[in-house]
């Protein structure tokens, strides 16, 4: 049987099919202002039996593709917990998101916490800040990477932190200082939210802030703890959700629903 | 079985906001000449106004509404509760406000006690000095002194009096509906559950300024309506959904959407365990004391809210609670703004999770929508955990 599952971001679309708990397809595709169009051309053509929908879409996909759905939590702690056995502690830092997630000895979720209901310290104020430099998310990790010294943020408001930015840097402070600074803002925050529920143990870090290497290094510096990232961090929840659907009862028509056409998004089989 | 049964309270109102019902009642009572004192909290001793002759009305709070005409002069970092009192009053949207004679306050949190200054030359307005350390002897006999000059401001601006012999009958008279209404209370705890949350809201609410006697008939049908339902094997909500019990500020008008995502998850709220809901009901005052102002201090100051220090009663009341509604989780609702509240959370949640082993979420929120599918993630996820 193949089992999909459809993770419904902020920013990104992600889709993973799994027969026998290996991943035959992996693709992701942008969220843009259409989720559920956005939805559609990802499972377009994609061959599965049974699909669950994870991530802030997932009602969305529920009312249109008439599937189950999971809470992103929930997806992230299954996913993390198959692609690393021993995983007890995720970090799992998204879109619009920051959750951590505790894992019980059997490996089921404990407890969890997210962050307030605004995006500050998330994916989305990386990009508003990568912006306010005229840096590429991919420069802007580099260049705080060349730097000792970094420019204190004090605001984690996405608009107060523009703002300070702003300020900085007519100020004459260097580029990628402002940059390590604003790294180590987001650092803070969510080594703070960690502590709160995992004082101790490696962490599996997830989501697509994962992807960014400056981030990767300041948490592990901070925690002063082993931290596991996995090969694609983006595509975690999605694969949560395909084991779930593969340990789910069959659905009454397990027809395969992709329907036909092609997609512009990245697709890669793993 | 399962389907539809008669509600609780089947009147013109059933299936609205509880506050329509209320303001008929009121209405009601104005007619027959009685005097209206507006309440905003549940420190307000309900059984010397009533014994007085006087009806409490818990004044507007819960809408999203008013709370940007409210901004024009408060914070807007401030708690969405007394943004939108405030807000009513200003845009005169509050019946209850409109009704009221005089208005009751109680120095309970800063902004309360800040926004009441802004308020007190529209209405006859009496702000009583809550102590906060509530098991000292000096605040019960401070709390009993503000209760006599409560009286004495209630005498001076509406000519009313009340015997003592009269506040001790008005006791025992709430005595008998707070134990009427805990009686409603044991349908929630059946497994599963009879009743859902918005008829105890509904409950909860109309009694809140009403004497037992005005009570009476709608709780002696209720208690026989649910009587039946259990007989019949009426379930509330779906089998086998997670039990949770609500804690932390009040909660209602456009505060109930944490409800609604409860509901909609799949979980059946069992408890409310706020001052908008059980909490009033749930400790009786001493009886034939000989001093009944005194035996109402004594009552009032075993309210377990967050602005009271050490408050472990809270702690002791809640296992009481969890023991007897069995809960499978329990959410802590803290208003933004609301430090006490949202400090206490902290304490709440250890002893949920360390002392009862359930599953502990605390929710900050406001009276705004835009927050829905945040809280919808984490509730689903608490209740994919049960």
């Amino acid at each position: 049987m193949r089992a999909a599952g459809l993770d419904i971001g902020s920013r990104t679309v992600k889709l993973v099919v799994i027969e026998d708990g290996r991943t035959i397809l992996a693709r992701k595709g942008l969220t843009s202002h259409d989720p559920l169009e956005a939805a559609r051309t990802l499972i377009a053509g994609a061959d599965y039996d049974v699909i669950v929908a994870t991530g802030y879409g997932r009602h969305l996909l529920k009312e249109h593709l008439d599937c189950p759905v999971i809470s992103e939590i929930k997806a992230f702690a299954l996913g993390a917990k198959a692609i690393h056995a021993p995983c007890r502690v995720i970090l799992d830092i998204g879109g619009q998101d920051t959750k951590a997630i505790c894992l019980n000895e059997a490996g089921e979720m404990a407890k969890f916490e997210m962050n307030d209901k605004c995006a500050a310290g998330t994916g989305r104020f990386l990009e508003i800040m990568a912006k306010a430099l005229n840096y590429t998310l991919e420069e802007f990790s580099k260049a705080a990477l060349l730097t000792e010294h970094a420019e204190k943020i004090n605001s984690m408001c996405t608009v107060f932190a523009e703002s300070e930015v702003i300020s900085l840097t007519a100020r004459g402070a260097s580029r990628p200082d402002v940059a390590l600074g604003i790294h180590k803002a987001i650092v803070s925050r969510s080594t703070a939210l960690l502590r709160r529920i995992a004082p101790s143990g490696e962490v599996f870090f997830a989501g697509g802030v994962a992807l960014n290497e400056c981030i990767r290094a300041l948490i592990a510096e901070d925690l002063n703890r082993p931290v596991v990232v996995p090969p694609d961090p983006q595509m975690v929840g999605a694969f949560g959700a395909a084991i779930h659907a593969a340990s789910a009862r069959p659905r009454r028509e397990s027809a395969k629903r992709g329907g036909s056409g092609g997609h512009d998004n990245s697709e890669r089989s793993v | 079985m399962k389907g539809t049964v008669e509600p609780l309270i089947n009147d013109e109102y059933t299936g609205g906001p509880p506050t329509k019902r209320v303001l008929a009642r009121l209405q009601e009572k104005r007619k027959e000449g009685r005097k209206i004192a507006g309440v905003y909290c549940g420190y307000a001793p309900t059984e010397l106004i009533l014994a007085m002759g006087i009806s409490p009305a818990t004044l507007c709070a819960f809408s999203n509404a008013t709370i940007e005409a409210a901004e024009t002069v408060l914070p807007a970092n401030l708690c969405p509760l007394i943004k939108s009192s405030y807000g009513f009053i200003i845009t005169d949207t509050c019946p209850f406000y409109g009704l009221s004679d005089a208005v009751i306050g109680e120095t309970t949190c800063d902004g309360k006690k800040k926004m009441f200054e802004l308020i007190t030359d529209l209405k006859p307005t009496w702000i009583m000095d809550l102590p906060q350390v509530p098991d000292e002897e000096e605040a019960i006999a401070n709390w009993t002194a503000m209760i006599r000059k409560l009286q004495g401001f209630l005498e001076a601006t509406f000519g009313a009096h009340a015997t003592d012999e009269a506040i001790e009958e008005s006791i025992r008279d709430i005595n008998r509906r707070n134990a009427m209404m805990r009686d409603v209370f044991e349908f929630a705890a059946e497994r599963p559950a009879v009743v859902g949350w918005r008829e105890l809201y509904d409950l909860t609410f109309l009694a809140q300024g009403s004497s037992g006697k005005d009570m009476e008939s709608v709780l002696t049908e209720a208690l026989a309506k649910l009587e039946k339902r259990r007989n019949d094997g009426y379930r509330y909500g779906p089998a086998g959904a997670p039990r949770v019990m609500v804690t932390g500020c009040p909660v209602g008008g456009d505060a109930e959407k944490v409800f609604a995502i409860i509901e909609e998850a799949g979980g059946v709220i069992v408890a409310l365990d706020a001052c908008s809901g059980f909490k009033p009901y749930m400790t009786d005052t001493e009886e034939g004391t000989g001093d009944p102002v005194r035996a109402l201090a004594e009552r009032y100051l075993r309210i377990p809210c967050s602005c009271m220090t050490p408050n472990t009663r809270r702690l002791t009341e809640m296992s009481r609670l969890i023991e007897k509604m069995r809960p499978d989780a329990v959410i802590d609702v803290v208003l933004q703004a609301c430090h006490s509240f949202n400090i206490e959370s902290h304490k709440v949640g250890q002893h949920v999770e360390k002392v009862h082993g359930l599953p502990f979420l605390k929710i900050v929120t406001d009276f705004s929508l835009g927050d829905v599918e945040q809280i919808r993630t984490r509730v689903e996820a608490l209740l994919e955990s049960c």
